[in-house]
């Protein structure tokens, strides 16, 4: 495959943002890239939509192959499509590193699209880092990918539409699960009545009650659950948590954990672009306008990177961020049309989100001590509150404090429990906690690559020592 | 109120918290102001190398204060340790610096032979290839020597910071974070320093702010003429141990990261990471150690030093307010040492030592030939 050093639009990320900004850059005429970490286009949402070994609709639901619509059309729009590809910077002069195949890269582009996605949020609890231990999300991945279903005591724990869809798509494809432990705080549902009537307007509405139903009927559901423990010597046995009943204990071959998603903001925060403190998502995002663009000159951020809107919101947004980069280059282009469809889906969509975001928002209580917050580093909840009580103010000191954060995963598995953490041994918002100061690279990439880029004569000299 | 105390030090990096650590004990009230979580800090660009080797050429003074530092540091380290419990990983194997090219073989060997004339109080030796081979038996083949000092070490640079914070506190010492000094007044023999958390009322100052020293210095009739110099790190993921002496610029940790620097970069305060930067150190690394070219890298970063015009420490009483003093160096991991087991004793009795007026700011003043 060729890479070209320089093109018209860059896009970062081939899920249903990344897909539709690419391919309505590339029928407009412009030079076109996408830049992808998997090897199939489709994102976390339809992975492997293209090529999933799951052929029963049934399994995988309705808008899962929604996905396969976005991928065809993407593929005949004539934008390049660069699989296996991690981005491990984005300058503000829009320099994006790139490696690929052992080699690394750096590409220009005047308009850059980021459709980084979503990741799951943190769920530090005792005992989650025990084999036998893993993210819901981590589950659906085997499930699209390789078809694997889990042999043995399931058990889901935590909350958030994801959950309830994995345990659909497991009793579809034949497993069975033990028990959904569900620790959506109750007072939610109070919270989120006041976005109820949006909610009942939204295409929300109808999907999740089936959805609910659907796994109600079939799996023993335990609301109200909290103090979740996963217990075991050298792996998983039983899962601890309390519930109206008291403290229970429940035998475990598997637990899956899950609560909800945040956006995957590691990308834009190390270019540079300003985030903000979400109160009703309980995260950071980025700073951005109605088309997705950011303070950096060509740089926008579509789907749930920019906030959580769901897979066809994103796709909408991935068309607003596109638009807006065809006229800036083909100034004249009329697409105006385009523009009112894409505004009026995206409102449908985004209609019946607050009501999610209210129902599953979660209740953040801090782990007990003993639980591991970063895993990278092995840090403990009861130490970064040490960290905090010599006077650590922020994510940041911590680093130096206690090297939480400081592994490979770059704070994506502890930033935002880490900011909680700090804001609420403070006393103050998360906001005034502040998030990790983050920078290139964002992904691993070798010393071998990072050394094979250009230098340049002033970069030699500033390392050269006598 | 406990607003009021013997010494305020200003700066909570490595220089300020080995000086309030210190000076504080025996009663003494001591408090040490600092920044918040996102203040410039050049304490978290430090290299954690504990240097001696090449140090003080043209200040002879220089080279015997470094010198008399690293000789204090397994004390420091056994004190730190004792107070704190935590180990912060000291150790003194000896220190190279590569030579990636003949010509930069001789570069190195003539500065220390300049330096050589001066007697410096430490022992550097030239070493060939197989002499480097020898001590580090995974150079790559572009390695031609090193110089090489017995009395180079290297420690935890982190767990130094935290175990300076640790011991300052458990002494007694007050931590005060989110409390930048906005201004100072000098009155009737004591300090009072304005800051978004109220007043703070101390009866010595010491400004180890670091960058910071250049705005508050002249609030109490000192001159601190600082700039930034940035510095780039790189860190990779964990490796074997392969790497039994650290080097200038190359270092494997005691968790078997290895770290990686770094570069010398006038930017102004511009601390982004820059990729050709990035690049050419990687390169070099590379160069040195061919089995690092698979490591990954997992973290970099550009901090700024605090570099005065000759590259040497600013330290000096106040003649114009007496009890404030200033303290600002490039090397808070060597030095930390002789700032906490030298320095502070002088600062908490109120006078500095003759031997140190040479590192008097008064240097500068001599005008520039015309």
């Amino acid at each position: 495959m060729t890479i070209r050093d320089a093109y018209d639009a860059a896009v970062v990320g081939a899920g249903p943002a990344g897909l539709a900004a690419a391919t309505l850059c590339a029928r407009a005429g412009l030079a076109t890239v996408l830049f992808d970490e998997q090897p199939a286009a489709g994102g976390q949402i339809y992975r492997a939509a293209g090529t999933t070994p799951l052929r029963a609709g049934t399994i995988l639901g309705d808008d899962y192959w929604r996905g396969r619509r976005l991928v065809a059309d993407f593929a005949a729009s004539g934008a390049q499509h660069v699989p296996g590809a991690a981005v491990w910077s984005l300058s503000r002069e829009r320099e994006i590193g790139v490696s690929l195949g052992g080699a690394a890269r750096l590409v220009r582009a005047a308009r850059v699209i980021l459709a980084t996605g979503a990741i799951e949020r943190p769920f530090p609890i005792p005992g989650w880092t025990l084999p036998g231990v893993m993210t819901a999300g981590a589950a659906q991945i085997l499930l699209k990918s390789a078809a694997l279903v889990p042999a043995g005591r399931t058990v889901l724990a935590g909350s958030g539409p994801l959950l309830w869809l994995l345990a659909r798509q497991y009793l579809e494809a034949g497993a069975e699960i033990a028990a959904i432990l569900d620790t959506t705080p109750r007072a939610n549902r109070r919270r989120a009545l006041a976005h109820a009537p949006a909610f009942l307007a939204s295409p929300y509405f109808a999907k999740g009650l089936a959805l609910l139903r659907a796994v109600r009927r079939r799996v023993r559901v335990i609301g109200g659950v909290a103090a979740l423990a996963a217990e075991g010597s050298g792996r998983l046995e039983a899962v601890r948590y309390a519930a109206a009943r008291g403290e229970q204990r429940l035998p475990a071959d598997l637990l899956l954990l899950h609560q909800g998603v945040v956006p995957n903001v590691n990308l834009a925060m190390a270019a540079g672009i300003a985030h903000r403190w979400d109160e009703s998502q309980l995260c950071f995002v980025p700073e951005r306008d109605a088309a997705g663009a950011t303070a950096l000159d060509g740089i926008a951020i579509a789907g749930d990177g920019g906030g959580i809107g769901g897979a066809e919101a994103a796709a909408e947004e991935g068309r607003l961020a596109a638009i807006a980069a065809i006229r800036a280059l083909r100034p004249g282009a009329d697409l105006g049309a385009e523009e009112i469809a894409a505004r009026r889906s995206l409102a449908r969509w985004r209609r019946g989100r607050r009501f999610l975001d209210a129902l599953f928002r979660p209740a953040f209580v801090p782990p007990a001590d003993e639980t591991i917050v970063c895993r990278c580093e092995a840090v403990t909840a009861g130490e970064i509150a040490a960290a905090v009580d010599q006077g650590c103010t922020g994510p940041n000191q911590l680093k130096a404090f206690t090297r939480c954060g400081m592994g490979p995963c770059q704070g994506r598995l502890c930033g935002l429990t880490v900011t909680q953490l700090i804001a609420a041994r403070r006393g103050v918002s998360p906001a005034e906690a502040g998030h990790y100061r983050l920078r290139p690279p964002v992904k691993p990439l070798t010393l071998g690559e990072l050394a094979g880029l250009p230098a340049g004569n002033a970069a030699m000299k500033a390392v050269a020592r006598d | 109120m406990a607003d009021e105390f013997d010494i305020a030090v200003v700066g909570g990096g490595l220089v300020g918290a080995a000086l309030a650590w210190g000076a504080s004990g025996a009663g003494r009230r001591v408090a040490l102001l600092d920044e918040g979580d996102l203040a410039l800090r050049a304490a978290r660009a430090n290299f954690a190398l504990v240097w001696v080797q090449g140090k003080g050429l043209g200040l002879p003074d220089y080279a015997a204060w470094t010198a008399r530092s690293a000789a204090a540091w397994p004390d420091l380290a056994a004190a730190l340790g004792g107070e704190t419990g935590i180990d912060v990983r000291y150790g003194r194997p000896g220190g190279l610096h590569l030579a990636l090219s003949e010509a930069e073989l001789e570069r190195r060997a003539a500065w220390l032979g300049r330096l050589h004339n001066q007697s410096p109080p430490y022992t550097v030796r030239m070493l060939d290839r197989a002499e480097t081979a020898r001590l580090l038996p995974a150079i790559g083949p572009d390695v031609v020597g090193a110089s090489f000092c017995p009395d180079d070490g290297h420690c935890d640079s982190l767990r130094l910071f935290r175990a300076l914070h640790a011991g300052f506190q458990r002494r007694g010492g007050r931590y005060r974070a989110d409390s930048a000094v906005d201004g100072i007044r000098h009155a009737g023999g004591e300090f009072r320093l304005a800051t978004k958390r109220g007043e703070i009322r101390a009866a010595k100052l010491v400004l180890a702010a670091g960058l910071g020293n250049a705005r508050l210095a002249p609030m109490v009739g000192l001159a601190a003429p600082v700039r930034p110099q940035r510095g780039h790190i790189l860190v990779t993921e964990r490796v074997a141990p392969f790497l039994a002496h650290p080097l200038a610029t190359l270092r494997q940790t005691g968790e078997g990261s290895v770290m990686i620097g770094d570069s010398q970069e006038e930017a102004g305060f511009d601390t982004g990471v820059d990729t050709g930067v990035a690049a050419a150190i990687a390169a070099r690394a590379v160069r040195a150690f061919p089995l690092l070219a698979r490591a990954n890298v997992v973290r970099s970063w550009a901090a700024l030093r605090v570099m005065t015009g000759d590259g040497f420490p600013i330290y000096e009483q106040s003649a114009a307010c007496p009890g404030a003093f200033l303290a600002t160096c490039h090397s808070g991991v060597t030095l930390a040492a002789a700032h906490a087991t030298v320095l502070a004793p002088q600062i908490a009795a109120g006078a500095l030592a003759p031997e140190l007026g040479v590192f008097s700011a008064r240097r500068f003043d001599v005008p520039a030939a015309a």
